[in-house]
């Protein structure tokens, strides 16, 4: 029986889509360009110039990237870039909007001879990274060569990855080290996921995030026989050779370890779901999500009962019932929530002694456990401001919102946009990932296949998290939200994430290589 | 291996799946909860973050709303001349009394009335700009009723003033002294705004200066209400203006002990008509007819009048209920019969009997316009920005308190109390009407009253004055509304 990707490369056309790629392309930009008019024509009743700036740069950036699509990976799949692009774009249009509102209060602020505002949104910045994370793109496409060609620089190949398979690990693990470092590293918002590089914050694990999947896609090419068929079967589930199993808890564990350590669940979470994919799709074997599963649910479970992880029971608490934290909650031993907001007498009795977080403080002296659910609820107020049709970009008060340009940026666009834009948001991320998921069943290399699956499905699962948190569907944890989010990390590893889709789709739907054909007689070479 | 990527390419749109279903349920279900939830500052912000229309009277732009520079409030509301107009327009501070309370919806530009014309611009999301409020208040009138109040009124006391259009029910003027400026309370005060207004919430003593002593406060009306009684008395005992009526001492029948009247000589001196025990005020004429008739009767057929119910003057703007009770519940929650004596005294406005300026000025108004009272408004037109009309007042009967020949009949008694009797002091100065001065206990001065009508021959304005002060109501009532009223005629 032909499998399903021998049955979807008899039926691809093998044909260059790259006038659809152009059109929608097209479409992408209009669409951007619409968004920055639209906060222009709201706010300040005409076109704005940043139109020009922002909406022009981005226009010529995707053109860019568009022409080297074209030429070196013509049979690449039409939709990746042109959905790249409309998410970038209207998240630049959002962070436009926002830094418009958040100029206004640098200028308050300067004027009363105050602070400036530490973290902001920031559009020329985002800008910028746009154009290092197209440039990265560009710069991907051009080094991953065809997979025909083996000894190309960088090329993927099941021999290149193997080559390099424990030195990408290796380089991984040390990514996902870094911001714990003493000296680099920082904390921010309560996780510590940053390292300061200069003048730049860098989110490491985002860049981890993918040499994991190389990393995985490597190891599990070269072990996903014996890991399938050979093992013990108890009851209904075979288990693994503790020799195919060992390594992979190594890294799992040591990445659970980390996580857990920089307090960034939602990170811990998408690297687990990335491993148990993964292993699912190399082996075809159920067993290894139960296992997976169970481990994480032991990690968790134990992760609760630590007495420094409070930061990830409170995440549950206030998932549970948010109502009862707002602006400071106290869980006490009872399991009773105990106000300790800046109306209660005991929080204005520490606030009266200096304290710096006097909720905090007072939730020590009643015994409980304090968490906020301030910043969630007000994304979701934010979210019921929007309603159906939303209030409109530049119409809304997304400033309202915490964080309302990283974490929180689903949040403010569901503002503006409502919920047809949310639906429309969500749509074009389903839409990629479902074609990178069509790449890995077209590519015609094991390591392939997982490596663009697994890359489909990382994306699949960091916009399930920090969507989901946000909107109440999951506990709520920090993530970028790929391409709206402010932050250079998480566009530049976006960016190079569609160009190895791009690449893949490319290599899997080009048509097969021509037979050469006899331009003469064969030539006779004598042994003797 | 294609088929386990298939089933990961299922569940990852299986999160897609659940995420939208999330989503809708959060932006379409919850949506109204989370909008109206109480932590939700958004609800309380959003009022600020649009200028709200401008209230105006007289063609004299009153309030506006100004960007204040700031993100929140983004609009603040400024008050010219605060303290004079505060009993009608109120105050807005994200809550609001009065006309800014009555008309939010179209000063805040949400009304139906707006956002159906405006329809393309709900669509599109941009919000419809409020709308614009006249008021049928005479602003110099106003503010000459505020400067004679503030001048009439003891230190630490309250006066109210109240001038109705007798055809149509308008109000031109509802001054009360003391007052509070809506500036202190507007949003752009913030934290200081609210301080201050608890502050004036509290108030000092009787003073409550949130509370307006036009519409929003009743006192005794005293004498006042004879104008009530004799009406009663017209339909119920059959008098006529000159029907004789016992004017001589009255023994009231509980505790034995005389009531007094101010004077026995004249009118008082033991029988007069009506029309005299009238103008000079005999306590003992309308002690007995009360008596007669029993305080149901005067409880019933004051009711004509508007006592017993929040007269409405706006949608959701109603005034202080008037009352003249049959009984009263005291601290401990016990009712107390008003008895005979009790009875005899309300027949003069006194015992439990409680007025607002504004229901006097409605008595008066039913005698000045034979006998219809005409309800009270104080919102003449509601325009758009774009000056396309969304409201305009049409007067309405509020009801019939007695016949027309009846009201011709008080209407001349009432110049009488000018040309004759207790008022002699404001002849020639256009008004007619009748003088109170209700004792408010032992330490507190007077309730004066002078409630009557303008011009004297052809009444056009009904009013009701009210200062707390020693002295008596056609002492200091008198000249306040004589004042005022030179002030309204001059238009």
């Amino acid at each position: 029986m032909q499998s399903i990707g021998d049955q979807i490369r008899a039926h691809l056309p093998y044909q260059r889509r790259n006038a659809a790629s152009l059109a929608l392309l097209a479409f992408a930009m209009i669409l951007t360009l619409s968004a920055f008019a639209e906060v222009g024509l709201a706010r300040d009743g005409n076109i704005p110039g940043g139109l020009f700036v922002y909406g022009g740069g981005l226009a010529v950036l995707a053109f860019i990237a568009y022409f080297f699509q074209a030429k070196f990976t013509p049979y690449a799949d039409p939709l990746l870039l042109p959905l790249a692009v409309a998410l970038n774009g209207i998240g630049l249009a959002m962070i436009y909007r926002l830094d418009l509102d958040t100029s206004h209060d640098r200028k308050v602020a300067a004027a009363a001879g105050r602070k400036l505002l530490p973290d902001a949104a920031d559009a020329p910045g985002q800008l910028m990274w746009t154009f290092v994370g197209i440039a990265l793109f560009v710069g991907a496409v051009l080094i991953m060569r065809d997979t025909d060609k083996p000894d190309a620089p960088m090329s993927f190949t099941p021999k290149t990855a193997q080559r390099y398979t424990y030195l990408i690990g290796l380089t991984a693990v040390i990514l996902l080290l870094l911001p714990i470092v003493p000296g680099i590293g920082a904390q921010i918002n309560g996780a510590r996921v940053w390292i300061h590089l200069g003048p730049f914050s860098v989110q490491p694990g985002e860049f981890a995030k993918l040499l994991l999947v190389v990393f995985f896609a490597g190891y599990l090419v070269n072990k996903r026989q014996a890991m399938s068929l050979i093992g013990k079967k108890v009851g209904p589930i075979s288990l693994p050779r503790a020799r195919d199993l060992g390594p992979i808890m190594v890294i799992w564990f040591f990445c659970l370890g980390v996580l857990f350590m920089q307090k960034d669940l939602g990170t811990a979470l998408l690297f687990f779901g990335l491993f148990v994919s993964m292993l699912y799709i190399a082996t075809q074997r159920v067993s290894w999500v139960v296992i997976g599963v169970g481990l994480l649910a032991v990690g968790v479970f134990v992760a609760t009962l630590l007495p420094f992880m409070g930061h990830v029971n409170q995440r549950i608490d206030i998932w549970q019932n948010p109502k009862p934290y707002f602006d400071g909650g106290c869980l006490l031993d009872s399991g009773k929530v105990v106000p300790v907001n800046p109306d209660t007498d005991i929080y204005k009795k520490y606030k009266a002694q200096g304290s710096v977080s006097p909720g905090f403080s007072a939730c020590a002296e009643l015994g409980g456990e304090y968490s906020d659910s301030a910043q969630l609820m007000k994304g979701l107020f934010a979210l019921g401001q929007g309603g159906v049709l939303g209030t409109g970009l530049g119409q809304g008060e997304p400033w309202r919102t915490p964080l309302s340009f990283s974490d929180f940026i689903f949040d403010s666009l569901g503002e503006e946009l409502g919920l047809t834009g949310l639906m429309v948001l969500l749509l074009i991320y389903a839409l990629i990932v479902q074609r990178g998921m069509k790449t890995a069943v077209a590519a015609r290399d094991p390591f392939l296949k997982l490596f663009a699956g697994g890359v489909s499905f990382v994306l699949a699962l960091q916009v399930f998290v920090i969507v989901g948190g946000v909107t109440r569907l999951i506990p709520l944890t920090g993530l970028t939200t790929p391409f709206l989010s402010q932050g250079g990390s998480s566009l530049m590893a976006n960016w190079i994430l569609i160009a190895i889709l791009v690449r893949m789709s490319h290599d899997a739907r080009k048509p097969a290589p021509q037979a050469i054909q006899d331009e003469g007689m064969t030539q006779i070479v004598s042994t003797r | 291996m294609d088929k386990p990527v298939r089933r990961v390419a299922i569940f990852a749109l299986l999160l897609f799946f659940g995420l939208m279903a999330q989503v809708n349920y959060v932006q379409g279900s919850q949506a109204e909860d989370l909008r109206t939830d109480a932590r939700n500052s958004r609800q309380y912000a959003d009022v600020f973050n649009s200028p709200r229309g401008q209230i105006s009277a007289g063609g004299e732009v009153l309030v506006v709303s100004k960007e204040t520079g700031k993100d929140n409030p983004k609009y603040g509301r400024t008050y010219k001349d605060g303290p004079i107009f505060a009993p009608i327009t109120g105050y807005f501070n994200g809550n609001a009394t009065q006309v800014e309370r009555a008309y939010n919806s179209l000063l805040g530009g949400k009304d139906t009335r707006i956002t159906q014309q405006r329809w393309f611009d709900t669509f599109i999301g941009k919000k419809a700009e409020g709308a614009n409020v006249e008021l049928t208040i005479d602003p110099q009138a106003q503010r000459t009723a505020y400067e004679q109040l503030k001048a009439g009124t003891a230190q630490g006391r309250r006066g109210g003033a109240v001038v109705i259009d007798v055809k149509t029910g308008a109000v031109k003027v509802a001054a009360s002294w003391p007052s509070f400026d809506p500036n202190e309370v507007a949003p752009q005060t913030g934290e200081k705004g609210g301080k201050r207004l608890e502050q004036l919430d509290k108030g000092d003593g009787v003073v409550k200066p949130l509370v307006d002593n036009a519409l929003s406060q009743t006192f005794p009306p005293g004498s006042s209400f004879k104008a009530v009684v004799s009406a009663i008395g017209m339909q119920k005992l059959g008098l006529n203006s000159s029907s004789t009526v016992n004017t001589g001492q009255l023994i009231l029948p509980e505790s034995g002990r005389p009531l007094p009247n101010s004077h026995d000589s004249g009118s008082c001196a033991g029988s007069a008509p009506l029309r005299g025990a009238f103008a000079e005020s005999c306590n003992t004429s309308f002690a007995k007819m009360a008596l007669d008739m029993g305080i149901q009767e005067l409880h019933d057929g004051s009711s004509r009048f508007g006592f017993g119910k929040h007269v409405q003057l706006e949608p959701d703007m109603y005034a202080a209920e008037s009352d003249v009770p049959v009984s009263i519940k005291d601290a401990k929650g016990n009712t107390i019969e008003t008895g005979k004596d009790g009875t005899a005294r309300s027949g003069i406005g006194q015992e439990n009997v409680r007025a607002t300026p504004l229901q006097m000025a409605l008595v008066a108004c039913s005698i000045a316009n034979d006998g219809k009272i005409m309800n009270p408004y104080v919102v003449q037109k509601v325009r758009a920005k774009d000056q396309s009309e969304l409201y305009n007042a049409s007067p309405k009967e509020f009801g019939e308190a007695m016949s027309g020949d009846q009201a011709g009949q008080l209407e001349d008694m009432m110049r009488a109390v000018v040309s004759e009797g207790t008022a002699k002091n404001l002849a020639g100065r256009r008004v007619a009407g009748k003088t109170g001065t209700a004792e408010q206990g032992p330490g507190n001065p007077n309730a004066n009253w002078f409630v009557g009508f303008s011009p004297v021959e052809n009444p056009r304005y009904a009013f009701a004055v009210m200062v707390e002060a020693p002295g008596s109501g056609a002492s200091n009532a008198g000249p306040v509304a004589a004042a005022i009223m030179a002030k309204v005629l001059q238009k």
